[in-house]
């Protein structure tokens, strides 16, 4: 795919139009399309709420560049919700959370492969062994409450084994930050730093939105504990951003992401109406691009090269089982710590984490008593030898 | 709406042997055999329902004054708050059970649209399946006026206990623990019956979940009015039951006919 962020116009922004029953279109099935599909669903969902986000901080901050910012948001309103609502109805929020799980895990793993800075990668390895671990724990929840088997939702292509457990992701906020990236970082750096932290903060949003609607008191507590972790995982995601990016410079970098992330999935798709309407949002998106290249050279007299460089699209995000990457990395760094912004090992973590970690696990921790003695077995573990059964026969 | 058929459908191990196998090898070797025993899930499980408040509570009569002696005050034995509450659960569930059947109706035009026969008459059915008891004369009508018919009768059964609450001093318009209880366990049913892509005998299916927890809804009721003292709202609720038994064996006999006779086409 031949795409030039400082040259191609795609479609103009006053052509990009929306039904009620075209956003609202036919979901994916949930048994037959492929797991990487609605990896690419949940992970585009999170693409354009990040990008609304962004715009609506900008909204409040810049007076001139309000009718702008609420024409963008407009279109991105609805391509979010096309996407959003590709997910059909027979999803239970736990088979959701399983595939938000698999998406933080393979689209990260892709993601640390491609990152050339060497601390940038490291700090995306370190949160993928969390994400890793909370698929484990999600699945024995899924298992034991609903009765349903989670690789039912990842399709073999993701482990479910534990991670760095979820009972230590708990640290003080000043060992949860991480080193911004450069300012004249490449393009693909800025990319990776900002699709993850609209990843993480689309699942926290969700785990916040759902974790209620348990009935069982152990799922409310696991969606608190994972959701307590995800809203870490903004802030180490967040701090990765070059807090000194001028606004319109961080607009410009978003729509970019944009054009970056439907192109990798356009490109990889193998549901054709999926396919189709990755295009089509590629399109809009260099659409999006135009105006903000536009508004950067009009606002802040600057050429858009300066960010977006020769204008290449950096390397995307690889939409196949990252299972033998991961494994090496959980081999190697299951054990790291943070201090600061340092990844350490365990023995020098910071000591106000320990503190911490104690006082919040101090009643029990929901994620070690849901997957006790939990060990994956396709078909769920009533497939294992059932004690009660036994006990029963004796 | 399409029939279900067979094709690539992903989810089982066997799709994908080799990342199964590989998956159920490391999970061999990070987690080795042990006894499947969850007690502290357990018991924290026990802890939280022990310490739990109400759900809610039962309201109380608006007014004891003029109702007094049709009213609660007149309810013998057991206690009048558990009748109120059951009162309230058939109430909201034959009021949900109109909606359940105005969706199975556009599911049923729907099955019609995309070229299936979809329902015989109920009196075809009923014949076709062994060891059903027709309970009333034969049903002849057509199957949407049998539908319409169902529709109408849940809705007067939702209209007759709000009489019957209204008499007693209660207040039909709120919502008791037990209705609110039996909002949540229909939730399913109707994700299933207004899901454009379920067939109308997967949502038959769901229906029949629907009509016989119904049926012994109103069993139940019957029994409750004649613990209370309340021998005319017993034969009321007879009658309602008479029309749920009736409802159970229709879509018991709609499912049966579809799933033999109809497999293949878009109901099914």
């Amino acid at each position: 795919m031949n795409i030039n962020l400082l040259h191609d116009k795609g479609i103009a922004l006053d052509r990009q139009r929306f039904t009620w029953k075209e956003m609202v279109g036919k979901p994916i099935s949930k048994l037959d399309d492929d797991a990487f599909t609605r990896v690419r669903v949940v992970l585009m969902n999170g693409i354009e709420s990040d990008s609304i986000r962004t715009k609506q901080t900008a909204l409040r901050m810049n007076l001139p560049l309000r009718e702008k910012l609420a024409q963008l948001m407009r279109a991105e309103q609805h391509q979010e919700t096309c996407i959003n609502w590709l997910l059909g109805p027979d999803h239970s929020p736990l088979e959701t959370t399983i595939a938000y799980e698999q998406v933080a895990i393979e689209v990260t793993a892709s993601i640390a492969q491609l990152e050339p800075d060497a601390y940038q990668s490291q700090s995306y390895r370190y949160a993928l062994l969390e994400d890793f671990d909370h698929l484990y724990r999600y699945a024995a929840l899924l298992d034991r409450l609903e009765g349903k088997d989670a690789n039912n939702i990842t399709q073999g292509y993701t482990d479910i084994i534990p991670g760095r457990p979820t009972l230590v992701h708990h640290r003080a906020p000043e060992h949860e930050l991480t080193e911004p990236y450069a300012r004249d970082a490449a393009l693909g750096t800025k990319l990776h730093a900002l699709t993850l932290v609209s990843g993480e903060y689309q699942t926290h949003d969700y785990y916040m939105h759902f974790g209620p609607t348990f009935a069982d008191p152990v799922a409310r507590q696991l969606y608190a504990e994972i959701a307590s972790v995800e809203s870490q995982h903004i802030t180490h995601y967040g701090c990765m951003l070059n807090p000194e990016e001028s606004l319109l410079e961080k607009l410009l970098i978003c729509e970019a992401n944009e054009v970056w992330n439907y192109a990798a999935c356009a490109q990889q798709e193998s549901n054709p109406r999926l396919k189709a309407l990755w295009e089509r949002f590629l399109d809009y998106e260099l659409g999006h691009l135009q105006l903000a290249r536009q508004l950067f050279q009009d606002v802040e007299r600057r050429d858009p090269a300066e960010v977006l460089g020769d204008g290449a699209l950096p390397p995307g995000i690889r939409y196949e089982s990252q299972r033998e990457y991961v494994r090496r990395v959980l081999a190697d760094e299951v054990s790291l710590r943070k201090n600061g912004t340092r990844f350490v090992p365990e023995s020098e973590e910071g000591t106000s984490s320990l503190a911490y970690r104690e006082g919040i696990n101090a009643d029990g921790s929901p994620s070690e008593m849901v997957s006790a003695a939990f060990h994956w077995t396709a078909g769920t573990e009533l497939v294992r030898k059932d004690p009660r059964q036994e006990r029963l026969r004796a | 709406m399409q029939s279900t058929r067979f094709g690539a459908n992903r989810t089982g191990a066997r799709m994908s042997p080799l990342n199964t196998s590989s998956m159920a090898a490391l999970a061999d070797e990070a987690s080795p055999e042990t006894h499947i025993g969850t007690p502290v899930m357990d018991a924290a499980k026990v802890a939280f329902a022990t310490e739990a408040e109400a759900i809610g509570s039962v309201p109380p009569p608006l007014s004891l004054k003029g109702v007094a002696k049709a009213g609660m005050a007149a309810l013998k034995g057991g206690a009048p708050s558990v009748f109120v509450d059951k009162l309230g659960e058939r109430l909201a569930f034959e009021r949900s059970g109109t909606r359940l059947y105005e969706a199975l109706i556009i599911k049923h035009q729907a099955a019609q649209q995309s070229g299936s026969e979809a329902l015989p008459p109920a009196a075809e059915a009923l014949e076709a399946l062994p060891g059903v008891r027709v309970l009333l004369e034969m049903l002849a009508e057509d199957p949407l006026a049998t539908l319409m018919r169902i529709r109408n009768e849940e809705l007067a059964h939702f209209q007759m206990l709000g009489d019957c609450l209204q008499r007693m001093g209660g207040d039909p318009t709120a919502m008791t623990p037990s209705a609110d209880v039996a909002g949540v366990a229909t939730g399913g049913i109707l994700q299933v019956v207004t899901d454009p892509r379920t067939t109308l005998a997967q949502a038959l299916t769901a229906m029949l979940s629907a009509e016989v927890t119904d049926q012994a809804g109103w069993e139940l009721l019957e029994i409750l009015a004649r613990d209370v003292g309340q021998p005319d709202l017993a034969t009321l609720f007879h009658g309602a039951l008479e029309q749920e038994q009736e409802h159970v064996a229709i879509i018991r006999s709609w499912l049966a006919y579809l799933l033999s006779r109809e497999a293949g086409t878009a109901a099914v």
